[in-house]
Parts: C-alpha cells; structure tokens; sequence
C-alpha cells in the first residue's frame, strides 16, 4: 500500500495515528468484502445475512474513525456515531421481524420469503 | 513500535474473526466470533484515538448487540445444517463479486490521494488537550442538534416497532390499578343500623321462600327411595 | 499526544495478558493434572433423571426478546448521556435542551411502551 501521499499533504497530523491511514482503509476493505461475501454464502440464513450487515457497518465505521483521526476532524466520529445507532436499531427491528416470520411460518429460509410475491 | 505491533495483531485478529463470522457452520459460533469481531474492532479505533467510540462499542455492541443476535439463535429451534445446503453452489458467485469489490476498493485507494488543502477544510477540527469524550460533547449536542434529535427519533421508531411486531394482543395480564380501586365507590356502602333490627328494617329483603306445592310428597318419596337402596346394601 | 493517550492504556494490556495467563494456566493445569476415566456410564442419565446432555436450544418466551431489545434502546441512549454530562458546562443551555428534547422523544416511547403492558411479566 502506497503512502498515497498523506505524509506530504498532511505532515502535521500523520502521528496522529501509530500506522498510516492506508492500513486502516486496507482493513476496513477487507472487513466490507467479507460482508459481503457473507450475504452471498448464507443465503438462506437471515441471521447470518444480518450480521454480514453488521459486519458491513462496522467497516463503514471503522473507515469513517480513521479519516477523522488522520484528518484531526472530529465530524466523523460524530457520523459514526449516529451510524452505531442506526445500526442498533436495524438490528433489533431485522430480528423482532425474524422472530415474528418463524413464528408465523415456522422457518426462516430466505427463499420461502416470497408470500407476497405476485 | 508497541502501538504499530497493536495495531497489526488486532486487525489480522478482526479479519480472522470476520471470516469466521461468515463462514462457520454453526450460528451460535458466528455470533461468538462476531463480539471477537467487535472487541477487535474497539481496540482499533483505541489505536485511532477514538476513546469514546471504542467504548461505546464495547458497551453496547458486545453487551447488547451480540447478546440480542445470541439470543435470537437460541430461540429459534431451526434446523441450521438444512440452511447451509447452499453454501458450496453459492461461493464461486460470492467469491467472484467479492473479489471484483476488494480489486476495486485497492485500486480507489492506489491511487487516491488527499487534497493539498485538506486541512483547512475541516469542520470540527480536534482540540488539542481536550479528551476525545467531552471534545465529543462539545459539539454533539449543538452542533449537530438534529442529527441527534434524529437519532432519538431512530430509537423512537425502532422501540415502538419492536412492541408491535412482538408483543401479541395477549391481555391475560392481571393489573393492579391502585387508585381505580380506592377511588371506587357506590359498590360498597356503610350503614349503620340500629341495634336488634331485622333485615326488613334496613331494608334488604330476602327472596321469597315459598315451596311450590307439590314438591312436599315427592322429597318424601324420594327418601324413602333412598332408605330402601341403603337397606339393601346393607343385606 | 495519541502516544501519551495510548501509554494509559498499556495497564490493559498488561491485564489482558495476565488474564489470558491465568486462565490458560488454570484450563491446561486442569487438563494435565486431573485424572480423567471416560467412561459412557458416566453420561447416562442417572437413575430415572433427564439427560445430562441434551439439546441446549429451546424455545424462549418472546417477551425475554422484547426485553433485550428495549435495553438496547435505552443502553444507547445512556450512551448519550456521557459525552453530554461531561460537556455539560461548556454547551451552555442549548446543550442542556437538546437533551431534554432527546430524552422527551424516549419517554413518548417508554410511556408508550409502558401502557401498552411491554415491560409486565405474569
């Protein structure tokens, strides 16, 4: 991973951090793939599929922290945490819903979601 | 470089975890595997410097998050093994457009780089020598007054959302109304009546006790009925 | 100054190992020293008992669920609460007001919440 130039532009705010931001964005990539990845391989799963989205939320807060301490800018932990409540709440009202449909239904495969399918 | 050390051991940790999170066959492993994922996490952004966030990671993440998702799988008997059969036909795909996305992210961040001027565009820039919780509160709360309003009004919805998807019109609960019941009255009424009186003088009248006729003959029949069986039972 | 932060920080470090020592010590102390016989009788149900080892996954009462979901809520709105008291002095009464129009939101839904009987237990 190239420096991408941070040293030079932001020589002043650098040590903020131990490593450079391109470690931090190199990771929080990683962790937006696995999310997504995780939604392809459990498709069937819907918990599995909301934690895959817990876990892409959490890259997105993981890329907003280390731009706000590169920058030496505070607005992004702020947005990260709204998006922490944000994702709280998904969390609970996704399974308040599973645990509504598998009473109803008796499973939670994804594919048998379709009753309202036309 | 102790700090650097950290960092690397956490995020190969967190990314480790996140694999296991998504590719482990049990659910109640996953969930396990995901408050890993989390405390990892919380230990980079300590890295980053974002104290508070960390924390509140820490607390409501891991403390109830994770918990809510453990929960859930505990309560669902669900027969996991039947919603892994996928999982082998449905990798290449996912293996392929995750590959795509992280080639892409790479190359977004190869060759990226920040503006000269960054710096001076910054909205809130971090005090020096403050704590990063009260250069938090400094301007969460008037700064970004509405999106903390919104925030409260996220919790709102999601709170009222969960009671009516869960809670079932089921009022078999008894409830106690305290002051329902001190403030009833006419129901019970006290009176004094005078020493010796009958209950005609009070005015509570007994229901009229007057055997239609015809019924005397039969009672007696009846029990004479009666005493025979008993009399044969005895021989 | 991030060095100087993170320097408090290394008494945790040192706990996490200590911790990690003591209770890997006390996992494989127990593996070695303890005399271990299997034995399949050992698992069997005792008498007429349950079974020692048995399925752990059974159903919960929703209402377990409901709880859990509304100490999320009020878990993060605690959360809130910590950056506002320790500014508090320095946000002066619009900060003070703000608040109280958050906390008001989550007590329209804790009232709701309340009549609605979420929070009675039979």
């Amino acid at each position: 991973m190239p420096a991408m130039g941070m040293t030079t532009a932001m020589g002043d705010t650098t040590e903020m951090m131990a490593v450079g931001l391109g470690h931090y964005l190199t990771v929080s990539a990683i962790l937006l793939t696995l999310g997504v990845l995780g939604i392809f391989l459990n498709r069937k799963n819907v918990i599995v599929i909301l934690m895959s989205v817990e876990l892409i939320l959490l890259s997105v807060t993981l890329n907003l922290v280390a731009f706000s301490a590169t920058l030496g800018d505070l607005t992004g932990q702020v947005f990260a945490m709204l998006i922490l409540t944000v994702a709280a709440a998904e969390a609970a009202i996704g399974l308040a819903i599973v645990v509504i449909y598998f009473r109803n239904r008796g499973t939670i495969e994804v594919e048998e979601i379709s009753t309202l399918k036309g | 470089m102790i700090a650097a050390a950290a960092f690397y051991l956490f995020a190969a940790v967190l990314i480790a975890a996140a694999v296991m999170v998504v590719t482990s066959r049990n659910p109640v492993h996953s969930v396990l595997f995901l408050i890993l994922a989390f405390f990892n996490a919380a230990a980079l952004f300590l890295l980053a410097g974002a104290e508070f966030l960390a924390m509140i990671l820490v607390i409501v993440y891991v403390g109830a998050v994770a918990v809510l998702f453990l929960f859930v799988v505990m309560m669902l008997d669900v027969d996991f093994a039947k919603l892994r059969e996928g999982f082998q036909r449905y990798a290449p795909v996912g293996g392929v457009v995750g590959a795509i996305l992280l080639l892409e992210l790479l190359l977004v961040f190869g060759t990226w780089q920040f503006a000269s001027d960054a710096a001076g565009f910054r909205l809130n820039p971090a005090p020096a020598g403050v704590d990063n919780t009260r250069a938090l509160g400094r301007i969460l709360y008037t700064d970004f007054v509405w999106l903390f309003q919104l925030s409260g009004l996220i919790l709102l919805v999601a709170m009222i959302g969960a009671i009516v998807l869960t809670l079932r019109g089921k009022t078999s609960t008894k409830r106690q109304d305290i002051a329902k019941q001190v403030a009833r009255s006419g129901s019970v009424n006290l009176r004094q009546p005078a020493l010796g009186a009958g209950l005609g003088a009070i005015g509570i009248e007994r229901p009229p006790v007057e055997p239609p006729p015809g019924e005397k003959p039969r009672q007696v029949e009846h029990a004479g009925h009666g005493h025979d069986h008993g009399h044969g039972g005895h021989h | 100054m991030t060095q100087q932060m993170l320097a408090e920080y290394f008494p945790i470090l040192v706990f996490l190992g200590i911790a990690a020592a003591i209770a890997s010590a006390m996992v494989g102390g127990a593996m070695l020293v303890a005399r271990q016989k299997p034995n399949p009788e050992k698992l069997s149900a005792y008498e007429c008992g349950f079974e020692p080892f048995d399925d752990t996954r059974r159903r919960f009462d929703v209402r377990f669920y409901l709880v859990a979901i509304l100490f999320i809520i009020f878990d993060l709105e605690v959360a809130f609460l910590f950056p506002w008291a320790v500014a508090l002095g320095e946000i002066g009464w619009f900060g003070f007001l703000s608040m109280m129009g958050f906390l008001g939101v989550l007590t329209v839904g804790f009232v709701y919440e309340w009549r609605k009987g979420a929070l009675d237990w039979e």
